[in-house]
Formats: C-alpha cells, structure tokens, sequence
C-alpha cells in the first residue's frame, strides 16, 4: 500500500496543470466556472471539449490510438484533481467519455472502437444514454421500445419505435447509446440489446422537460421508425442486458474523483458563505461543515480503494455502495448550503429564474440519490446482492 | 387544559380549505407562477370576502376579535394549498400589529378597519427579515427603522424586485426614508411591537410548514398508490412505505408543538419564545424531510417542473429560512434553556400554574 505520488507522477501532475492553467486563464476564461450542470453556451463547451481532444486530455484512460494517453490508474486521478482544481466546466461529452466509451472498449468490435472513440475523445460527436422509459425507471428490464432488423439501402437496419424518457443532454447529442427490446415477445432482462443510433434524422424527436431548477437539461426521446446499421449493436444482439450493466459499473470508474474534487470545491464555496456571513460561528453549522470535510476524505479513500481493487479484476463490495454514500452525503451538503444561507437561499439572482451558485447546487443534489440508481434500488441491491438476504416479492415473481 | 378545536374553529379552516381547493388548484399555481405571484387581485377579494384577514383584528375594527389558536388552523391551510397571496402576513402579523399600536398610534387606529377588512394590503418589513413579501401589491407598507415601526404609503417606497426560489413569492428589497411624519412608535413600544410581529411570523411560517408536510406527504402517497415498478405500486415497497410512514410521524409531533405555540405566543414572554422557536425548528424539520421524501418517492418525475410537488417544496424551503433560520431558533432554544433565564423543571415542564 503507497498513498503517495511517485516524482513521475508528480511531473506529470505539473504538465497537466499548466496546460490547464494555460488554457483556462487564456482562450477558455469565460468556461472558468468549476460549474458541473451549465447548459448555457453549449458551443463553447464543444470548442472546450475539442480543445481537450486536440491536447489528448479528453478521455487519458484510452490506448492513444484512440485519442488518449494509455494513462495509468493514479494518472487519471491526478488529472481529475487537476481539472477540478483549475475550476473547468463540467464536461458535455462525459455520457460518450465516461460511459459509452469505455462500453465500447470494453465489450465493442474493433470496428466499432475505430469508428467511434476517437471522434468522442475529439469533441467531435457526442452522446446522449436512453436506458429509462416512462414505465421503465428503476426496472430497466421493463423497456418496451423495440427494434428489429430490415434491409435498407446500405445493407441490414435496425429500425426502431419507442420513447425514452429522462435522456440527458439528448438536444447536443450526435448520437444515442439505447437500450431496446430485439427479440419479440421477450420479457425482462432476455431479448434487449445495445444499439448505436444516430440522433440527426427523421425518425427521432426529442421534446425538452423543465427541471424544477428551470432548465431542461433532459428530454423525452421519440423513436418511430429511426434507422441504424445493423453492425451498430454492442456485444451480440439479445445479449444488451449485460452491456447495460457493464455501463452502469463504469459510472463507478475514474470520474468518482473527479466528482470529489467538484464536491470539494463546493464545500470550500460554502465555508466562505459562512465565514462571510457570521453562519460559521454556529456551533452546529461548524460540526456540518467539518462532517462534511471528513465525508469527502472518506469518500475519497474508498474511491482509491475501489479503483486499485478493480485494477486487479475484482468488483469489491465497496463498489456496490459508493453511490449511496456519495448521493447521500452530497443531498446533505445542498441543505447545509441552505442552511448557511440563511434567509438568502431563497433568492434568485434574475428573472424569470437564474439562481444563485449555492442554490442552484442545492437544487441539483435533490436528483443525486434518484439517478443512475435511487438510493432505494442501492439499498435492494447492497441487501440481497452483497449480503445475501432473501429477495423482496417484486412483479409476478 | 384542553388540547383541542372547537367545532367552530375546524368549520372556519374547512371553509378556508375547500376556497382554497378552488383558488389554488395546480393549473391556477401554475399560471400564477408564470406572472410571479399575484396580479389580478381576485383570488384577494374572495379570501377577504370570508372577512379573513380580520381574524385578528378586534371586533370594534370589523374584525373576528379571534386568537392565534384560531388563526393557526387558516396559516396551516394558506401553506397546505401554497397560497401565492400573503394572506398570513397581512392577517396573522399586519393585522395584529396594527392592532396593538391603534391605542398609541392614530394613523395605525385609522388604517386598522381597512386592512382587516383586506380592502388595503399592508406589507411588513420587519426586523431579521431582509425582504418584504407582497410589496408591489400593497397599499401601505410597515417598515423597521432599529426599533422604530414606519408605516409607509407604497408609492413613497423604491421596490427592487427579488426573485425567490419559490415563484408564487413576490419579494422584494424596499429602498425608502424614515421620517417623523411616518412613525408610528419608537422606543420600547416599537421594540415590543416588533418582537411580538416576529414570534407570529415565525409562529405562522411553522403552521404553514404543516399545511406544506401534509400536501407533499398526500401527494407522495397518491403517487406510491399510482405509480408501478417491477410490476408492483412501488407503495407496496417497505422502502417506500416507510419513508412516508416516518414523515408523517414527524408531522404529528411538530403539529402538537406549533399547535401549543398558538396557545403560548400571546403572553410574549421567553416560554413562549421558546414555544415558538421549537416549533418552527419542528415543523420546518418535517417539511424539508417531506420535500426530501416526496421527490425521492417520484424519482426523476419529482426533479421535473412538470408535477405539481416543486410548488410546495419550494415554498418549504423559503419558509424554513424565514423568520428565523435553523440556526435563530436553535441558537434561541439553546440560550433559553442554558442561559438559566427559562423556568425549567418537572413542574414547569409538566404544569403551568
Ligand atoms: C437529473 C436526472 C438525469 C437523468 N438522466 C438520464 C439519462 O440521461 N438517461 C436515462 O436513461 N435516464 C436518465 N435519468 C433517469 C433515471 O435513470 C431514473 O430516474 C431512475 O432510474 C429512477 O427511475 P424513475 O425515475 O422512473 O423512478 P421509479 O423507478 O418510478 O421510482 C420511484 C420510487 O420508487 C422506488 N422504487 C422503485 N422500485 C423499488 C423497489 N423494488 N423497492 C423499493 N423502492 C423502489 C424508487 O427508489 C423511487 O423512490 C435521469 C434522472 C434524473 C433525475
């Protein structure tokens, strides 16, 4: 066990600080927001996002052939505490970088890992995920939207009919990574599959959903009769259940310390809210505050944990409850930023409704412990999964 | 002792209510919400119609000549249906303060008629409370100056609106001048007036806190019954259940506790300033923990502006720090019972002689 950097890893720290430093005080000043939800000025995130291709910065986990820099494990962590320590924005391509991608890596052909990751770590195309439907949230395996194969003018297609619902990001997205029924007739998790399927034609639609933060940074997706090539499918058609999950484990890769430092900058945004306006002479504000401090360090020690254990190829047990803990804690640390606020956490700063940094944060960490599994399915999941109790009566079951 | 409504207390907040189903539906919250709180004036003329805003106000006004006991049950209402007019401010704190200055305070004398009957809207800026809810739509304005109550004709006062989290709230910052001719007391009568305003604002925002609990809880609870995973109503999930079981406990407990600072806030003394404190602290508990609970009960839906529970959430979240935040009252209940000032004891705690 060795927590410290070696003099390597520390050279390599300083390169990419002061690239980042070089570009975020330079061309990309106005994208200096540490801000990870910001769907404003979305061209100027891609400009951002190519920038980091250009400079293989973008997805530095990848084989270089592919856009990125073969970085080791404590490479990628140095980064993700460089990037968020130089306040970069949040990053629009991170469905296709953080999820999409390594799918692909992992369990795509050869063809498919040349067609697509180096246009994603270029800033070139992005991707949106449609997993959840109207009656498919938490049972994902209840996904109704099918696809079956036709021939077309180029060859065999996928056509596909079906909505998706709660896609992010679907309105910048070049592409969508769908979860969709292929065998007719099929129930549950048998008979899905994993397509690739361009955004950009007739057949899909997207309708923008308000959040309660104002903004719409999600979508209900409509697909009637969208079209993809039948060699855009992710490991054998029927088989797309697996895939699915393998995505869902790499939300657990990588970016957690990213996300850690973006927290931490949040936490340190909030003790300067209450040095500055008394709340942190509160007895009880001060004992949140340092709870809060000894969440991230815990958070951050079970992160390099986790991901120095599935190095070796296990899924440690941790692994099933890092996203309870994270959601959970940072939930809390938006009602401690209310807190400190005091009487001015209710307040915008313009209509109809910009709100205010810690606010707007406060509101965002109400969807942590719903997305990418609620704390509820994490909790089923820990129970019977890593513990073994007997299963809970679900459905017909 | 006698812990309970009487029958003509729970018929007046029955009426209120079924008003309000009427008035304040989701679809008249919504649009509401799109003007930023109210413009038309009409949902104000049918509440004043039920002569509420005179609860309070003294019978020779052409007020009820009621108590806060029985104001309690209509501010619980107001914050059940998030009502986007500050009825409870002008009723339950306008209205009251008012009324104890009429017998100093000639001009407060002459208005007080007026505002009970709900014909003038009278907005308050009261010490603690950075901006003022309502004021473009008042008539006249009861602003702080230290301990000195100004009571301010609309038009004499700059307003720079400030947009709340909650849009059914018109805020506003107040720039105005205090002079002579607008004072209506200083000294220990403003201070005591003041006082006595706060510990009503901070006794209402709580009632409205468990009127907002118990709308997030029924909505959650028609929701869990309605929505199906894993071919199940997720209500049949303990996980669920009991999240929802557990606010509702909280909010029986809170409800007890505000219920009994409506009794306690007229004798203004530091028992009931500790009431009060430790109701709002219960009631704003239950609140945030039902708006935490509700969103998590609706998933994603929850996140969205689409369904009905942001209003109400919203509207818990800016009353939690109304009024006295977290830290106000805690920090009070704190001093009251360290601070060896607060009679303690079995026989305090227990028996009131
Ligand atoms: C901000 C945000 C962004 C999102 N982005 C995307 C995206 O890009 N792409 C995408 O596909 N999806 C996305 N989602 C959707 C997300 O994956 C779903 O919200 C999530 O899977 C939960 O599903 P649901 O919302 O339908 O809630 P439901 O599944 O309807 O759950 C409602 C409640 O029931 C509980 N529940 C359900 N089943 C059980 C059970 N068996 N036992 C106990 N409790 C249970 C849940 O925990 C929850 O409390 C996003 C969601 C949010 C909030």
């Amino acid at each position: 066990m060795r927590l410290d950097f070696s003099p390597q890893e520390e050279t390599f720290r300083r390169e990419a600080a002061t690239w980042l430093e070089g570009q975020l005080s330079g061309p990309f000043a106005d994208l200096r927001t540490g801000r990870a939800h910001d769907i404003s000025a979305p061209e100027r995130r891609k400009e951002w996002e190519r920038a980091l291709g250009r400079a293989r910065w973008s997805a530095i986990g990848w084989p270089e052939e592919y856009g990125g820099r073969n970085a080791t494990l404590a490479e990628q962590v140095i980064f993700a505490e460089e990037y968020a320590r130089a306040r970069a924005p949040g990053r629009l391509g991170h469905l296709g970088i953080e999820l999409c991608g390594p799918t692909i890596l992992a369990l795509g052909t050869e063809a498919q890992k040349r067609r697509f990751l180096p246009k994603m770590s270029a800033g070139e195309e992005y991707w949106c995920q449609g997993y959840s439907e109207p009656n498919a949230g938490s049972d994902l395996s209840n996904v109704r939207t099918r696809a079956r194969l036709e021939k077309g003018p180029n060859g065999p297609e996928w056509v596909i009919e079906g909505q998706k619902t709660w896609t992010s990001l679907a309105q910048f997205a070049d592409w969508c990574f769908l979860v969709t029924r292929t065998e007719e007739g099929s129930t549950g998790a048998r008979g899905l599959s994993y397509l690739l399927v361009p955004m950009h034609q007739k057949g899909v639609t997207i309708r923008p959903i308000r959040q309660m933060t104002g903004e719409a940074e999600f979508n209900e997706t409509f697909f009637d009769g969208a079209r993809t090539a039948a060699e855009n499918v992710v490991g054998a058609p029927g088989e797309g259940w697996k895939v699915a999950m393998a995505t869902l484990s790499f939300e657990r890769g990588a970016s957690t310390l990213a996300q850690q430092m973006g927290f931490r900058n949040q936490l340190d945004a909030i003790i300067g809210a209450a040095k500055d306006n008394g709340a942190a002479r509160d007895p009880l504000i001060r004992q949140r505050l340092a709870e809060a401090y000894a969440g991230l360090k815990i958070m951050r020690a079970s992160s390099l944990r986790m991901l120095t254990s599935a190095q070796s190829g296990k899924l440690s047990p941790e692994a099933f409850t890092y996203k309870i803990f994270w959601a959970t804690w940072h939930r809390k640390l938006g009602e401690l930023a209310m807190d400190v606020l005091g009487p001015a956490g209710e307040l915008g700063t313009a209509a109809p409704y910009e709100l205010q940094e810690l606010t707007k944060m406060f509101l965002f960490s109400r969807a942590d412990t719903i997305y990418a599994g609620t704390n509820q399915v994490q909790r089923n999941i820990i129970a019977e999964r890593a513990l073994g109790l007997p299963k809970e009566p679900r459905g017909g079951a | 002792m006698d812990f309970t409504f009487t029958e003509e207390q729970q018929m007046m907040a029955g009426a209120f209510r079924e008003l309000l189903d009427d008035l304040c539906s989701p679809e008249a919250l919504r649009a509401a919400a799109e003007k930023r709180g109210d413009e038309s004036g009409a949902r104000w003329a049918r509440i004043a119609e039920l002569g509420l805003p005179g609860v309070l106000a003294p019978e020779a006004a052409g007020g009820m000549g009621l108590g806060d006991t029985d104001f309690v049950l209509i501010a619980e209402e107001a914050g059940r249906a998030a009502l986007p007019e500050p009825l409870v401010e002008q009723a339950g704190i306008a209205v009251p303060l008012l009324a104890g200055l009429a017998p100093h305070a000639p001009r407060a004398a002459e208005i007080l008629a007026q505002a009970a009957s709900g014909a003038l809207r009278v907005a308050v800026g009261a010490p603690g409370n950075p901006f003022v809810l309502g004021a473009a739509q008042a008539g006249v304005l009861l602003l702080a100056d230290g301990d000195e109550v100004h009571l301010v004709e609309r038009a004499g006062v700059g307003l720079v609106a400030q947009p709340s989290i909650d849009t059914l709230r018109a805020l506003a910052r107040v720039e105005w001048q205090p002079s002579a001719a607008t004072r209506l007391v200083s000294g220990a009568a403003g201070r005591t007036a003041w006082a006595r305003a706060f510990e009503r604002g901070a006794l209402y925002a709580a009632a409205q806190c468990l009127g907002l609990t118990q709308r997030m809880i029924d909505i959650a609870v028609a929701y869990a019954c309605e929505r199906t995973q894993f071919g199940r109503p997720i209500g049949s999930y303990q996980a669920i259940k009991h999240h929802l079981a557990t606010v509702q406990v909280k909010l029986e407990f809170a409800r007890a506790h505000v219920y009994a600072a409506a009794a306690r806030v007229v004798d203004a003394d530091q028992r009931a300033a500790a009431a009060v404190s430790s109701a709002k602290l219960a009631a704003g508990d239950a609140a945030e923990l039902a708006a935490r609970t509700g969103i998590q009960v609706h998933g994603a839906m929850g996140y969205s502006w689409e369904v009905d529970l942001h209003f109400y959430m919203k509207r818990a979240w800016a009353l939690i720090g109304s009024w006295g935040d977290r830290s106000f009252h805690m920090r009070r209940v704190q001093s009251l019972v360290l601070g060896g000032s607060l009679p303690l004891g079995s026989d305090q705690t227990f028996v009131r002689s």
